[in-house]
């Protein structure tokens, strides 16, 4: 899978697609969503749609794809290999979106969280294809959270198609489990070649999973804290895992929107005119300098 | 760094050292719109500057997963940014005989008090730094551009007046 | 270099940013001191501040601070908090000064300038005598007889409000070429609404000025100065009560505090209307108690600075 673009800038999304059949043009189809990398605290999380022509779909099913979680990573890279081959009929597009995006995201000073941003990213690439011309007749589509409310409201935004909305999806259907297969073969790459802008000392490359439980992630993450600016982008800042390590280990950061219990400590200044006395203003400064935020400076 | 004779504390000087001014060397620097409530050494040029993107409306980077973005803000025409640290120590012999090997200038021949006089000196110096907002651009509402306008209004309010 | 100096664990010295005036880099070529930070008073608050001396150039400059919370620096290779932004500005002397010889006025007789420069708490104000303009500038402010070859003066309201007067006029000219927004109407809009600049009353400006100008004067004077100036007495009004931010029981009234100080520049400064609260009654009355002992003040002030 040619990454280069996210390689040149993991800072945002990304977003890649095979050539669209031409008789995905002609012919109804069905497309199935479903997404890699939602759980770890490193790396990208990758969704994608896999697509082919409702006639075609035994020829899909005879490339015996399966839910990529039951592949070994050369098996997903054989079977991404074969749908490449098969590109006459099958296609695919995929969105990676950068840790740094999911950690901004969810860090908002207006939260936006995983659940928003991986449904508008599916209904994001539903619409790309339909904007290429793929006449999609079925979705189907892999969630973890609640189907009900995710599938009525992908029905209403695609009124024309029929929307099915099922947990493991992926194992039921096998245009799921194509879509499976093109997302992690995505993230498993996008994670093996990560181009970190940080200039990491002692850089360690094994850092597991990047699952937030596996014990080498943790002890990676540890060991690349960083005082000031915390970790590496490739890191999800927004993940309980690396909140509590930054609490720990990291210096203290507040924002304007932090909560107050964060906010302890501030102020502290050594000075060598020591200290301004108590702090009773009984002279307001002029409405100038307040609007300015300038005042008389009485400690250098 | 707080004086150990605290009774006489508005009797200090700091004497900012006029050669730094001219050697300081150009800084980069960057305002955010958080507070780190240490100061200390930070690997700025590691984690922070190549995380710089030029964006369709301004600069964009991030910080511990906060997304900023920024702009360049000039120091105003006829003023010179410059980062300045106090000595640590405490006064040298040398800055009591500089004083006399001096060229009899009269600031020079005042005596220097082990207690009161402390030295500062500009460590660099800049022409301009990156103001940076939380998600957005802070824009020319940004207080900090406002005390930018304070050196022209101080000059009108402290130039001598006309005679009558 | 900022960038190198690394203290083992990362801690360094506090940095300082700075805004000083270009000339200051020239004008100091031939010195290896010279340039200093003192404390002096506040001309208007009687409390300390931050000056810079450059007794090259024989000027006074103040020093303003940007303060905003949530800020803090990159400098290079470092992080510095507090986010704060010093300013160095030319600062008339005269300012200063003529807090001595207010002060100096309670004995009511001509005195030369270094017997009226004096203070326990800032003995650094003597670096002002070396200010060889001063002795030119204050004809503005003072009478002077010479007896002997030498100077004596005394301060003079008459010609100080004049003077005041003619700093106000320059301001409020500042004001406008800077497209300062005076409307005591809108606070929030900030700075540069031009729009705004054009409905802006003259009232506005003079008033406006007269706080600025009054930020560097006793409080006494800045209402002799609204006078003078035929300012109209605003209706009173306190945007935000002072018994917030004054602590009236614990400690007595001359100690340290001027309540005047903060009441009435509410009063004339800011124009909301409303009438004066019970509270706000009484803190007008102990202003006037306040206001007769700058010495008193400056006494209280000394023995507390003692304890610090």
């Amino acid at each position: 899978m040619d990454l280069s673009e996210l390689e040149r800038d993991n800072t945002g999304r990304c977003r890649l697609s095979s050539p669209v059949p031409a008789v995905c043009r002609k012919e109804p189809c069905v497309l199935g969503v479903d997404e890699a990398g939602r759980g770890p605290v490193l790396g990208p999380m990758v969704y994608a749609i896999c697509y082919c022509p409702l006639s075609r779909l035994a020829d899909l099913e005879a490339l015996k794809v399966a839910d990529s979680k039951t592949l070994s990573e050369s098996e997903r890279d054989r079977l991404f290999a074969k749908m490449e081959e098969d590109g006459d009929f099958v296609g695919w597009a995929l969105d990676v979106l950068s840790p740094n995006l999911i950690s901004t995201s969810m860090l908002g000073r207006v939260k936006y969280n995983l659940n928003s941003l991986s449904h508008d990213t599916a209904t994001g690439l539903i619409q790309y294809a339909l904007d290429q011309g793929v006449k999609i007749s079925q979705v189907f589509v892999d969630t973890v959270g609640m189907p009900e409310t995710y599938q009525d409201r992908l029905q209403q935004r695609f009124p024309g198609i029929t929307v099915t909305v099922k947990a493991k999806a992926d194992a039921l259907y096998p245009v799921v489990s194509a879509a499976s297969i093109c997302a992690k073969v995505a993230r498993d790459q996008a994670v093996r070649n990560w181009q970190f802008l940080e200039t990491l000392q002692d850089f360690d490359a094994d850092y597991g999973s990047g699952y937030p439980n596996d014990p080498k992630t943790k002890a990676w993450l540890r060991k690349h804290v960083e005082p000031v600016f915390g970790f590496p982008q490739f890191v999800r800042f927004s993940w309980r895992t690396a909140q509590a390590i930054l609490e720990k280990e990291a210096e203290s950061v507040t924002w304007e929107d932090s909560t107050a219990g964060d906010q302890e400590g501030t102020g502290r200044i050594t000075s060598y005119f020591l200290s301004e006395g108590p702090r009773t203003h009984h002279h307001a400064p002029h409405r100038y300098f307040l609007e300015r935020g300038l005042e008389p400076a009485t400690t250098l | 760094m707080e004086s150990s004779d605290e009774a006489a504390i508005e009797k200090h000087r700091v004497h900012l050292r006029p050669v730094t001014l001219r050697n300081a060397a150009p800084a980069a620097l960057h305002l955010l719109p958080c507070e780190v409530l240490v100061s200390q050494s930070a690997p700025v040029g590691r984690f922070f500057t190549p995380a710089i993107r030029q964006g369709p409306d301004g600069l964009e980077v991030s910080f511990r997963g906060r997304s900023l973005r920024g702009e360049e803000v000039a120091v105003p025409p006829g003023l010179v940014g410059y980062v300045m640290e106090n000595e640590e120590k405490f006064i040298g012999k040398q800055d009591f005989s500089g004083a006399l090997e001096s060229d009899n200038q009269e600031e020079e021949r005042e005596p220097l008090e082990r207690d009161f006089d402390r030295f500062m000196g500009a460590t660099a110096s800049f022409s301009h730094f990156t103001l940076w907002g939380l998600e957005t651009i802070p824009g020319p509402d940004a207080k900090v551009r406002g005390a930018l306008t304070w050196p022209r209004l101080a000059a009108a309010i402290h130039a001598q007046v006309p005679e009558d | 270099m900022a960038a190198g100096v690394d203290c083992g664990d990362g801690a360094r010295a506090r940095q300082l940013v700075f805004l000083l005036p270009e000339y200051l880099k020239d004008a100091s070529k031939k010195m290896k001191r010279g340039l200093m930070f003192v404390k002096l008073v506040n001309p208007c608050s009687g409390e300390g501040a931050i000056y810079l001396f450059d007794m090259h150039l024989q000027q006074l400059f103040e020093i303003k601070v940007f303060k905003e919370k949530h800020h803090s620096w990159f400098i290079n290779q470092s992080v510095q908090s507090g986010g704060l932004l010093h300013f160095a500005t030319p600062m008339d002397p005269l300012f200063v000064l003529l807090h001595y010889l207010v002060k100096a006025d309670k004995e009511g007789k001509f005195q030369p300038l270094d017997q009226v420069v004096v203070d326990d708490i800032f003995p650094n104000c003597v670096l002002l005598l070396k200010l060889p303009e001063l002795e030119k500038l204050l004809h503005h402010v003072t009478e002077e007889k010479e007896i002997n070859n030498k100077k004596y003066y005394k301060y003079s309201k008459e010609k100080t409000l004049k003077w005041l007067e003619k700093k106000v006029k320059q301001t409020m000219a500042a004001l406008k070429t800077n497209h300062v927004n005076v409307s005591a109407r809108v606070q929030s809009t900030a700075f540069f609404s031009g729009d705004q600049v054009s409905s802006d009353k003259e009232e506005d400006y003079i008033r406006y000025a007269h706080g600025l100008i009054s930020d560097y004067i006793p409080k006494e004077l800045s209402d002799d100065l609204s006078k003078y100036l035929k300012l109209p007495e605003l209706p009173a009004s306190l945007p935000n009560p002072p018994s917030k931010k004054i602590k009236l029981s614990d400690e007595p009234v001359e100690a340290k505090e001027d309540y005047t100080k903060f009441n009435t520049k509410d009063l004339k400064t800011e124009k909301k209307n409303s009438k004066m609260t019970a509270a706000q009654k009484a803190l007008a009355k102990v202003d006037k108690r306040g206001m007769k002992s700058i010495d008193t003040f400056f006494g209280a002030k000394n023995k507390k600075i003692g304890k610090i």
